[in-house]
């Protein structure tokens, strides 16, 4: 999410150069800069041109008002570009790379920031679909469908869909050790045997591939023009920056500099294909793939270890920009996509050796002293990461000021690349997208964002026989009705038929937007940085990738697996609720019914506790919902899988579910990720982890989103930190595959005195002593308040 | 000293006691995972009830009292009044907008907790076998493994139920968990040394060193609590010393200082000295015993340069390791 300019949270170290503190104010001071990278739309001036596609965005419910505003303001401003002769006659996939080329040699503006080592300035942008009147006629016809059909499941909180861009890590290593050069030989030979479709295919590679040599020029021109008119260290900068630029990213990179400017410049020409930018496009195992060439300069003392430093800063500050494209729309109209560009640090190797580096420390300092959004870091954690970096991780995490500082967990991420089909040779080599998603490096599209599946609304489903509660549509299957439930496998067949109606309505959606994609809409330039494309002659879009997902999130685990153990315990097994008094307290939203809803919180088991009772219901759930989605798989080939991000959407669908039998009322959040329903997890975080574990995560090979919220206490002291420490390192054997470790701050405590039922499991500690928040006086909370806002 | 209104006493049916094993029964009122304060690494923390101690200042009340108790907290309290029809002995009564449960009645049956919607009415005090508190110990022992903790038994005293902790301490010795003892030393040395044989630490509280005034605050003779330390001394086992600062009850130089003496002299395995500093939190609990005009309500909170003054007293008397935590006032 973005923060506002100059936000409190976002204070930088004191130890920054002049140099990096210049760029890094200046990016911060969007309402007065000169260089902006707000979006611009690039036209081939038909009347039928398109420059955005809103079944990309049905993933998210919050911009579903604004797309067709989003379509149209963008072509109204859109700049028409000239096309090269004969671009009508070419096939689809040639005349967008033909766009692409043309827009980078011409329109595309070229900017240099003073004082910056690492150039590309400009990548917001919306590219023409280059589609012909036919071919628009189709494509906005089934666009509209599509939108519609997902805006309507979306409505009723069933969930979304989308054809999402990026969430993938291109093959940077590839432009790093061969150059553009070196990829566009490759595509060359293959093109030699290739006929019809493939050979357009690969054509379309090849004219992409072939145009960033001119964009790179371009940058060379303006570096060394700008030398002339510079005198001093900068001249000498500036002529060092166009010798780059002239050198990569066709040329292999020799030197880290060089590295760093291909990486950038590879990076954000896939934000300029996918014309989003794209969201969730990430560098993957970047300490991993930049060391060899830090290592040698430092060996050949071509640079020291400040000099690579500094250099890492100004690369640090540019994926920022991309949160421009909000600029001043983003602000007013509640854009809140967040970009995750991930860069993935530590991690094992192939034999279970970690993989830190020099370049692994330098870069958490980096992060540490920059203290921006993005890139987003994730820190691989295992059995044997070494213990000093893994005190260093803890440390970051206690004295983190709000950047989400993530942590992903090799062996229970492995298994789960393992069991959809990863081979164990090769499995080592994972890395997250967005947020946390895991994938392969470089030849992988897994679709992370692209389904997410409300698993709470199964249970309104459930016990109203597929109609949604509040208008009373029927959506899903006439399922029995609940008041003749007698056994759990009555409730849970039920709900098994819910839920598979759910995976069939969204995934029907997700099937279109996918095809359509795959249709229309290739993005040759990224194909390119795709494993598996070029040997397949298919575009990444078209399921080209070697490893082709599309992955299903389950949203509100916690909610609906409480939900299905209170309505087993309390009224199935014990008796002490009746059915029909239960659907009339959840028709009537609990009003009036206190004394029910309080059952139903307090008299039956929780997930997220290690109580084997609710935590083999969260099982069964987490296990049916992924391997049902496996089952599926799109008309393109993709496959899909289960994951559990489940982003936002617990806030989003709050209003459209009804009452849950686990005693929320319709608006209150569901839960998120695989974490518990918020503050039903009283046991603690060892507790909670266990409760993660047992879910058999391995069938979700997304991976999960879990958060645990420690008290500033817990962290106050190196042998807390240590502690924590210890924790993460437990936590891979004990845990599931990712973790965010929040620190429960003042404004937690205020909420948590206004709405104590969400944080019930709110421990605040002192020594020798605990003590559930919300269950102290008014003057004990407002003491411990205005302590922890003090940082004490 | 104020008198715990014990409220009820062990179950009337007393079974004759089985031979110290798996099987041994005692009586705890809290088991806390992922407890950072009770000794090395991430520790569970089992809270044995009853203590010989009556300190004014306890901070958990509800483990004093050797038998059951119910607790009623006002806060979660719906008013409906249903429990006290639900109660079989009619121990309950609404009062004034408050629950009152009377102790010469009531039998901690726990049926009034079970019935509370809102768990507003609660039982302090779970029977469980050792066997059973073992296995819940043992779900978090991934955690222990890798962060060098354990269990740590504290009450409340252990050394109240002694054959309940020690065939607890064996099942857990014996699956290879670093267990810790909690004790305030007010029990008899032969007690205390059985113990101290199935513990690789012990968490000694020390809280005066002046005889009258230990006995006044604490009910409990000086002595008695030395001759334990020095019970630990001879059987060579580690120990933390531990001593809660109380304003005006403990928190004075002079006694950190004749404590800090006592343990460089007596305890020359004490590896740390923790002062812990007093907090308010517990004034909730006394309120849901029942118990008005708890002397920790009117406390004021250790001010935290008084804090880094004690702890640098016990420094001057040569202890290495000192470390004070807890609430403060700035």
């Amino acid at each position: 999410m973005a923060q506002p300019a100059g936000a409190p949270i976002w204070q930088p170290a004191s130890t920054l150069s002049e140099r990096v503190q210049r760029l890094r104010d200046e990016y911060f001071s969007f309402e007065t800069r000169a260089f902006r990278n707000e979006v611009r739309a690039y036209s081939t001036g038909t009347a039928w041109d398109q420059v955005y596609s809103p079944h990309h965005w049905t993933n998210v419910p919050e911009v579903a008002p604004f797309l067709w505003a989003f379509q149209d303001s963008l072509l109204a401003g859109a700049e028409t570009v000239p096309l090269p002769p004969g671009f009508w006659d070419e096939p689809l996939p040639v005349r967008v790379a033909r766009f692409f080329a043309t827009v980078l040699q011409g329109p595309l503006p070229v900017d240099i920031l003073d004082g910056e080592l690492i150039v590309g300035g400009h990548f917001a942008v919306a590219l023409s679909r280059c589609l012909t009147k036919r071919e628009t006629k189709a494509w906005a016809k089934e666009s509209r469908a599509i939108v519609q059909g997902v805006g309507a499941l979306s409505g009723y909180g069933v969930g979304n869909c989308g054809a999402v861009p990026g969430h993938l890590i291109p093959d940077y290593p590839r432009v790093l050790r061969e150059g553009f050069s070196g990829i566009t030989a490759a595509i060359e030979r293959r093109l030699a045997s290739a006929r019809g479709a493939e050979a357009a295919t690969l054509q379309s590679f090849l004219v992409a591939a072939q145009a960033t040599p001119a964009f790179a020029a371009r940058y060379a021109a303006r570096g060394a023009a700008l030398a002339a008119e510079a005198s001093g260290a900068r001249a000498a900068e500036l002529t060092e920056i166009a010798r780059i630029c002239r050198q990569v990213p066709w040329q292999p990179a020799e030197t880290f500099a060089e590295a760093l400017q291909s990486l950038w410049f590879a990076h954000l020409l896939v934000m300029v294909a996918e014309s989003y930018p794209g969201p969730g496009v990430s560098f993957g195992r970047i300490d991993q793939y930049l060391w060899p060439y830090l290592e040698r300069d430092l060996a050949a003392g071509r640079t020291t270890r400040a000099q690579a430093k500094e250099l890492l800063q100004c690369f640090w500050v540019k994926p920022n920009y991309a949160y421009d494209y909000q600029g001043r729309l983003g602000r007013n109209q509640g854009i809140n996509s967040s970009f995750g560009q991930l860069v993935t640090l530590g991690g094992c190797g192939p034999d279970g050796e970690d993989r830190g580096n020099d370049l692994t420390w330098l870069m958490l300092e980096v992060i540490e002293e920059m203290n921006l959004l993005e890139p987003k870091p994730n820190v691989r954690v295992h059995a044997r990461t070494p213990a000093p970096l893994l005190q260093r991780v803890a440390e970051l995490l206690a004295h983190a000021q709000g950047s989400p500082f993530l942590l992903n967990f090799d062996e229970a991420s492995m298994a789960g690349m393992r069991w959809q089909g990863v081979p164990a040779a090769e499995v080592w080599d994972y890395a997250p997208v967005g947020c946390l998603e895991n994938t392969r490096q470089g030849d992988d599209r897994s679709g992370t964002v692209d389904v997410n599946l409300n698993l709470a609304k199964a249970v309104e489903l459930t016990l109203f026989q597929g109609r949604d509660l509040r208008t009373g549509a029927q959506l899903g299957p006439q399922t029995h009705d609940p008041q003749s439930f007698r056994t759990w496998d009555d409730l849970w067949q039920a709900f098994r038929a819910q839920l598979f109606w759910e995976i069939d309505a969204l995934l029907a959606f997700e099937d279109r937007a996918d095809t359509l994609r795959a249709r229309l809409e290739p993005t040759p330039y990224l194909s390119t940085l795709v494993g598996g494309c070029v040997e397949q002659a298919r575009d990444v879009t078209a399921a080209g990738a070697r490893w082709n997902y599309i992955t299903a999130q389950g949203v509100a685990l916690a909610t609906a697996v409480d939900s299905l153990v209170a309505v087993r315990k309390l009224v199935l097994e014990d008796g002490r609720v009746t059915m029909p008094d239960l659907l009339r307290a959840l028709r009537q939203n609990f009003e009036g019914e206190e004394l029910l809803r309080q059952i139903l919180v307090n008299k039956a088991p929780k997930y997220g506790n290690d109580d084997p009772y609710a935590d083999t219901v969260a099982r069964a759930v987490s296990r049916t919902f992924t391997e049902e989605v496996w089952k599926r798989r799109s008309p393109t080939g993709r496959r899909y899988r289960g994951g559990y991000l489940s982003w936002n959407y617990g806030i989003a669908y709050a209003p459209l579910v009804a009452a849950t039998p686990d005693g929320r009322r319709r608006g209150t959040f569901l839960s998120n990720g695989v974490a518990a329903v918020n503050g039903a997890d009283r046991e603690g975080p060892t507790a909670s982890a266990r409760s993660v574990h047992s879910l058999g995560l391995e069938t979700a090979p997304n991976g999960d989103s879990h958060t645990i919220s420690l008290a500033p206490a817990l962290i106050r002291d190196a042998e807390h930190i240590d502690k924590l420490a210890a924790f993460l390192r437990a936590y891979a054997a004990e845990g599931g595959t990712a973790l965010q470790v929040n620190l429960v701050d003042g404004a937690t405590l205020r909420a948590a005195q206004e709405r104590p039922e969400e944080f019930r499991n709110l421990l605040v500690r002192v020594t020798g002593y605990n003590a559930y928040f919300v269950h102290l006086g008014r003057e004990m909370q407002d003491e411990i308040i205005a302590r922890e806002s003090h940082g004490v | 000293m104020t008198a715990p209104s014990a409220q009820i006493a062990a179950p009337a049916e007393a079974a004759p006691a089985p031979a110290a094993g798996p099987d041994t029964r005692g009586l705890i009122f809290g088991l806390q995972r992922f407890s950072t304060e009770d000794g090395p690494g991430i520790r569970t923390t089992v809270f044995v009830k009853g203590c010989p101690m009556r300190c004014p200042w306890c901070q958990n009340p509800e483990g004093l009292a050797p038998g059951k108790q119910v607790l009623w907290a006002r806060a979660r309290c719906l008013g409906d009044g249903g429990c006290v029809n639900a109660c079989p002995h009619g121990a309950l009564a609404r009062e004034g907008g408050a629950t009152r449960v009377d102790p010469a009645v009531c039998q901690a049956c726990g049926t009034c907790a079970d019935f509370c919607p809102a768990n507003a009415l609660e039982v302090a005090g779970w029977e469980r076998t050792a066997r059973e508190v073992a296995a819940n110990v043992l779900r978090d022992r991934g955690f222990y493994e890798r962060s060098g903790g354990g269990v740590t038994f504290s009450g409340g005293e252990p050394l109240t139920q002694p054959d309940f902790v020690a065939a607890a301490l064996d099942l857990l010795g014996a699956a290879g968990v670093h267990r810790a003892l909690d004790t305030c030393g007010a029990a008899g040395p032969a007690t205390l040394r059985a113990l101290l044989g199935r513990v690789e630490l012990v968490l000694f509280d020390l809280k005066h060193m002046d005889p009258d005034r230990h006995l006044e605050q604490t009910g409990i003779r000086l002595d008695k609590v030395l001759e334990c330390a020095r019970e630990v001394k001879r059987a060579g086992v580690p120990c933390w010393v531990r001593t809660p600062v109380i304003p005006g009850h403990t928190d004075d130089e002079a006694n950190i200082r004749a404590i800090a003496r006592f343990v460089k002299a007596e305890l020359p395995r004490a590896a740390r000295y923790d002062l812990l500093a007093f907090s308010k939190l517990c004034v909730s609990k006394y309120e849901q015993l029942g118990r008005q005009g708890a002397v920790v309500a009117r406390l004021p909170l250790v001010p935290r340069s008084h804090m880094e003054r004690l702890r640098a007293v016990a420094l001057e008397e040569g202890l290495s390791t000192v470390v004070w935590s807890g609430m403060t006032a700035t």
